[in-house]
Formats: structure tokens, C-alpha cells, sequence
């Protein structure tokens, strides 16, 4: 593999990681808190996307209002999905199937009124208006202004997170309703009130990424579920317990579809159209290996279950 | 006696005046036409205008046929082929199981068109396609009529052309994975190399992906690996290639090559990004599709299509347009019957000129008139000029 393709693939790594680590965490603190595998989160990154790119159309072209924009339309739509159709049918205490499905089916309207959205204002593979340009290039090493919002954003936001889990009373609440629901209410956590913040942080950190995502590639109401396997796949290698096994589970999901597809192509001539499937084989392997992913190796770093 | 004739008179009238609407009503015969068109995903913005031409045209073949007496009337019944051949096939069976439907116009991709053959050829419905151009679906015999876009047989012999003409000794070519994107890359292949061109690197995208960083990644390392007389060749679908664009404008070796690409890569979007219209600028893109050349008709369906709803067609709606009249005139031709419209379907199409071209079908049911134009974009990247021909039947090129 030349040095060039190495190089471009690792930068690429670390900019789609870091991506992908942005939307699987909402996915993680989802499954552990609201003990759901929130499939709707794809579009909670495709409403972040949308609410960017039209802001952007706009006239605004700072990133970081661009990135607020989107920060508040994904936590609005997982709010009002909790709000909606989470909330009641917790309350008819149906089971785990039924809302995993309910997840899929808030997912779907989600996507086709994002459909009607870019049909009826024509927003079909358009890209967020934020020009793209080199900011460092040293012989094949090239870094953009995208890669410049994109690693440190995530990074920051994942800090951010584990702050919050870690030093804040909300962070606590959420630990202890993530290890049990239960027992959190009987010592008087405001149960709802800790759900209603994890739904807004959960929609907001998915809408931040569809911004970054929708500036690397083009907006329309699929590109989140498009992603929602390779999404799904860093969460699982993550145990869907801990945040530091997410983000590392995130990384090695963008550089198995990215520097391992590269090589594959370039020694095996393996066709680049299996790039799909590498996630698919993660999570089977995760599952059937070890099914707790990262999360044992990682026990001290920012995990929810402790 | 007077007044109880006028009486039952009246009453009688008026009977009359009740039933014979509803024996008229009676007398009414409704030939089904299926439409099946991707209305979600990358190309649903293609399927809605689309199906806007196809209600155009119906609503004309009606009013003519209210107007001349005629007791038939056409309606349509859609389905969304959801941009996938397994969509294409459910949205086809839901369409003629519901409704009956004979003839089915659509769907719009090879791979959709494909998706839908198997359950058409053995339960005898015709499909009337209008922008199909995959050489996988040239199969002679089938329920399959492609009438308007021909196979890609003739433009990959146009874009090998180019790849010599523009002095590419060797090529990296990008294509989606599918029915579409492997037939022209089989088809470009075979003719560069008969023409004398040496080595063409490929690389596959799934049709599905969004991000395709890795395939650029892939197709700089092999053009760096020709050296300076290669050419790039992107064969992709809307969507991809936007997103194929947003990551290659910032590499240097796909920034220093020269670009050829279907027409995907000519939409109004991709010219809008600044970023990107410099980067197909500096590439002298150029690409090879139907000709834009009118004919009579063509002004007067953009009239009435904007007349209808206000607003104007799309890029390719009149071929919709024009495939839906295929379809009806047939159908008032043969009547009802799958099997009677396969046969006479040729007979018409032969004897169509529409909005966009003459149509003439060849042995397999595909449009047999191949006259392109070839494109290339503004030196600053603010629009394409049309800068040659290519008559495929002749296999000539003409620059202007």
C-alpha cells in the first residue's frame, strides 16, 4: 500500500471516527439510560443535517451557528419523540420489542416528512454551504477545514459529555438510572426530568453530527440511515455501556472502512463495494467473540454502568 | 289527458335524465396504467417530476378521447419502486395485483428495471420504460420496451472515444455497483481497448453510500500510479457523485487530471456548490448524453406542463411524457391485453416522434436512434456548453 493511500486513509479515519463517535454516543446513552436501541437516531442525524443545511442556504455560514442550528432541531426531535411516543408507551409498560419497533416507525415518518421537506423546497443532495479548503498539506498529508471542525468538535463534545457524566448531579442521576430504573426512583431521582435532559443531549449530539456529516457529503433524508450501521457497529464494539469503548468502537469502524478496505483493494483487489458490509461483519463478530466489546477493557473510562 | 301525458312526460324525462348518465357510466371502459418510479431516495425528485409528466400526458389522451366521443379513459395507479430492484419488483406486483394493470410505465433505472422483469415476463404485463440504458436489460423478446434512451452500448463507444481523443493512455474509472454502472463499465472497457487504449482501473461504490472518501482515496492512488496521461471516467448516480466531488476537489491528483462522467455529474446542484464547479472547471469535464435537440412538440409539453403545475419540467420529464403516450397509444391500438400491447408496442413506437427524438426499436426493444450530445462544462464553471455530437449509428463524433 503506498504511503500516500496510508496516509489519506488515516486522516480519513480520524475525520469519519470521529463522526461516527459524535452519533454513537447518542446511541450508547440511549441503550444504557433509556435501555432502547434507538433505530429513530438516524434521522435525529438527518434532522441535525437538514436543519444545517437550510440555515446555511440561509446565508449563515459560521460553522459554529450552523452546528447550534442543528444541536437544537436534533434534541427538539428526540424530545418530542420521548415526549410523543417513548414516554406513553412506557407508560402501558409495553415491552422491549415494541419499542424498539416504535423506534423504527417514529424513524420512518421522521424520514418521509424530511422527504416532503426537500420535495417540496427542492434540498436533495445538496451540501452545507461551508466552502472546503486546505488548511495544512505536507507532502500527502492534507487537512481541510472540515477535518479542522470535525475532530476537534467531536472530541470536545465527547469531553464534554464525560464531564457532565462525571462531575455533574444530572450525570449522576443518569448513571444511577442507567444501572437501575428502579431503585433511581425509590431514592427520588425526578426520573422524567433526567430522560427529558439524556433525550436532549442524545438529539443533540446526533444533530451536531449530521451538520459535520452533511458537510463531508451531500444532505438528503437517507444520509442518516445510511450510516446508522457503521453507527450502530462502534456502539456494539462499545459494549452500548461506555463511552470510551464508543469512541474507540467508532474509530476502529472508520479505519476497518477505511485503511483495512484500502489495503484489501489495493493487495487483494478486494471490490470497494464490500465497504457495507464491514460493519455488518463487526457486529457479528462482537456479538458472537465478545459480546461485551471494549466496555471490560475500558471499565474506568467514562462507562455509565458501574 | 293532456296534462297525464305531459305528466308521464315529464317523468319520463327525468328518468331518462337519471339513467342514461349511469348506462353512459356504464358504457365507459378505464385502461389501468401502472406507474412505478422511485418517489423516495436520491432519484425521488426524478420520480415525482416524472410522474407529473406521465399525468400530463394522460390528462391530454383523455381530454382528446372525451372530445372525439371515445367511451375509453386512462387512469394511473403509482407505486414506489424505493430506488432498488426489489422495490422496483414489489411496486410493479402491488400495482397489477391491485388494479389489473397491463402495462406499467417505468421504472428508471436498469437495476429497478431489471428488479421487475421476471414477475412482467410471466404474467405477460409490458413494461414501457423511459431513461433505462444498462445493456444488461437489452434481451430481445421480453416484456421489456426501453423507447426513448438508448443502451449505453453507443455512449461508452463516445466517452472511449474522448479517453483517446484527449490522449489518456490509460483510465481510472468509478462506477456504481450495479446493473447500470457494470454495463458501462464492461461496455467502456471493451471499446477503449479495441480502440488502442491501454489499462483501466475500476473501482466499485455500493449504491447505496453517501460518503465516498474511500473510493476517492482509491482512484488518486491509481491515477498517481499511471502518471500524467491518465484520465478519470465517473460513472455514478446523483447523490454520489456530489458526495465523490466534495471529497476530490481537495485532492491534488484528481485536481490535475481530466474528468469524464455521465450526466449525473451535470445537475444544477452540482454547479451551485462554487467549490464544486471549479473543481469539474479545472477538470474540463466533459460528458456524453441524449441529445438535447428539440422537435416541435417540445415547447408546446413545456407549456402545458408548467400550465399544469406551475412549474417547469425537470431535466429527462419529457421522456416520461413521451413514454406514457407510447403506452396509450398502444393500448388504444390493442386494447387492454399485455400480450396484444407487447406485440404492436413496436408498430407504435416506431410511428412516435415525440418531445425529445423519433423513437425506433431495435431487436431487443430498445430505442434504436442513438444521437448524443456532447458536453463540457464553462471554463468558469458557471454553466456546460455543447461543444460536439455523436452519432452513435454511425459512430461518429462532430465537434463544433
Amino acid at each position: 500500500m503506498p504511503p500516500a493511500l496510508l496516509t489519506t486513509s488515516l486522516v480519513n479515519t480520524l475525520q469519519i471516527g470521529s463522526l461516527y463517535a459524535l452519533m454513537a454516543l447518542g446511541i450508547t446513552l440511549t441503550f444504557s439510560v433509556m435501555k432502547l436501541p434507538n433505530f429513530a437516531h438516524a434521522e435525529f442525524v438527518s434532522a441535525g443535517a437538514y436543519a444545517a443545511l437550510i440555515i446555511s442556504l440561509a446565508g449563515v455560514l459560521n460553522p459554529l451557528l450552523i452546528m447550534a442550528a442543528a444541536f437544537v432541531i436534533g434534541a427538539l426531535a428526540a424530545l418530542l419523540s420521548h415526549l410523543l411516543v417513548f414516554k406513553p408507551l412506557e407508560q402501558r409498560q409495553v415491552s422491549f420489542y415494541t419499542l424498539i419497533l416504535a423506534s423504527f416507525a417514529i424513524g420512518l415518518i421522521l424520514r418521509y416528512l424530511l422527504f416532503l421537506l426537500a420535495d417540496s423546497f427542492n434540498l436533495f443532495d445538496l451540501r452545507i454551504a461551508i466552502p472546503l479548503r486546505i488548511l495544512f498539506r505536507q507532502d500527502s498529508l492534507i487537512l481541510s477545514n472540515l477535518f479542522a471542525w470535525a475532530v476537534p468538535t467531536s472530541l470536545l463534545l465527547v469531553f464534554l459529555l464525560t464531564l457532565l457524566l462525571n462531575r455533574s448531579p444530572l450525570g449522576r442521576e443518569m448513571r444511577a438510572l442507567a444501572n437501575n430504573p428502579s431503585l433511581a426512583r425509590v431514592i427520588g431521582i425526578p426520573v422524567e426530568r433526567v430522560k427529558n435532559a439524556t433525550w436532549l443531549i442524545v438529539g443533540g449530539l446526533a444533530g451536531v453530527a449530521g451538520a459535520l456529516w452533511g458537510m463531508q457529503t451531500a444532505v438528503n433524508p437517507l444520509m442518516g440511515w445510511a450510516a446508522i450501521i457503521s453507527v450502530f457497529a462502534a456502539a456494539i464494539l462499545g459494549g452500548l455501556s461506555s463511552f470510551s469503548g464508543t469512541i474507540l468502537g467508532a474509530y476502529v469502524v472508520a479505519f476497518s472502512e477505511n485503511t483495512i478496505m484500502l489495503f484489501l483493494n489495493y493487495s487483494f483487489s478486494l471490490d470497494l463495494a464490500y465497504k457495507p458490509a464491514i460493519p455488518f461483519i463487526i457486529i457479528i463478530a462482537v456479538l458472537l467473540i465478545r459480546p461485551q466489546g471494549f466496555s471490560a477493557l475500558l471499565r474506568r473510562g467514562g462507562d455509565l454502568k458501574r | 289527458m293532456f296534462r297525464k301525458m305531459l305528466l308521464l312526460g315529464l317523468v319520463l324525462t327525468l328518468a331518462a335524465a337519471l339513467v342514461m348518465p349511469a348506462l353512459a357510466q356504464d358504457d365507459m371502459e378505464t385502461y389501468m396504467l401502472g406507474v412505478a418510479l422511485p418517489f423516495t431516495g436520491s432519484f425521488g425528485t426524478f420520480g415525482q417530476d416524472f410522474e407529473r409528466g406521465i399525468d400530463l400526458a394522460v390528462a391530454q389522451m383523455n381530454a382528446e378521447l372525451a372530445a372525439a366521443g371515445s367511451a375509453i379513459r386512462f387512469e394511473t395507479v403509482s407505486a414506489d419502486t424505493e430506488q432498488t430492484p426489489e422495490g422496483a419488483s414489489r411496486a410493479v406486483q402491488t400495482i397489477v395485483q391491485t388494479t389489473g394493470a397491463q402495462v406499467i410505465v417505468g421504472p428508471l433505472t436498469t437495476a429497478e428495471v431489471l428488479g421487475a422483469k421476471q414477475f412482467v415476463d410471466e404474467n405477460g404485463i409490458v413494461i414501457v420504460a423511459m431513461a433505462s440504458s444498462g445493456p444488461a436489460a437489452s434481451i430481445p423478446g421480453d416484456n421489456i420496451f426501453r423507447v426513448i434512451y438508448p443502451p449505453d452500448t453507443f455512449s461508452s463507444k463516445a466517452f472511449a472515444t474522448i479517453a483517446l481523443e484527449r490522449g489518456h493512455a490509460n483510465m481510472v474509472l468509478l462506477h456504481v455497483d450495479d446493473a447500470f454502472g457494470n454495463g458501462m463499465k464492461e461496455q467502456f472497457i471493451t471499446n477503449y481497448q479495441a480502440q488502442g487504449g491501454g489499462e483501466v482501473a475500476t473501482f466499485a461504490y455500493a449504491p447505496q453510500s453517501t460518503e465516498l472518501s474511500t473510493e476517492a482515496a482509491a482512484v488518486s492512488a491509481a491515477l498517481a500510479g499511471f502518471g500524467d496521461s491518465a484520465g478519470f471516467f465517473c460513472v455514478c448516480f446523483p447523490g454520489a457523485a456530489e458526495a465523490f466531488v466534495q471529497v476530490a476537489q481537495i485532492d491534488p491528483i484528481l485536481t490535475s487530471v481530466q474528468w469524464l462522467g455521465n450526466e449525473a455529474m451535470t445537475s444544477d446542484e452540482m454547479l451551485e456548490d462554487p467549490g464544486h464547479a471549479m473543481t469539474l472547471a479545472n477538470a474540463d469535464f466533459v460528458t456524453v448524453s441524449q441529445s438535447a435537440d428539440t422537435t416541435p412538440l417540445t415547447p408546446i409539453f413545456e407549456h402545458d406542463f408548467v400550465a399544469m403545475f406551475d412549474k417547469d419540467p425537470g431535466i429527462f420529464t419529457n421522456y416520461a411524457f413521451d413514454a406514457a403516450n407510447i403506452a396509450m397509444l398502444t393500448m388504444l391500438a390493442a386494447g387492454n391485453d399485455g400480450a396484444a400491447v407487447k406485440s404492436m408496442l413496436p408498430f407504435i413506437a416506431n410511428h412516435y416522434i415525440g418531445t425529445a427524438v423519433q423513437a425506433f426499436l431495435d431487436e431487443n426493444g430498445d430505442q434504436a436512434i442513438a444521437s448524443y450530445g456532447i458536453r463540457q462544462v464553462l471554463e468558469d464553471g458557471s454553466g456546460f456548453e455543447v461543444i460536439g455530437t455523436y452519432d452513435g449509428n454511425n459512430d461518429t463524433i462532430t465537434y463544433k
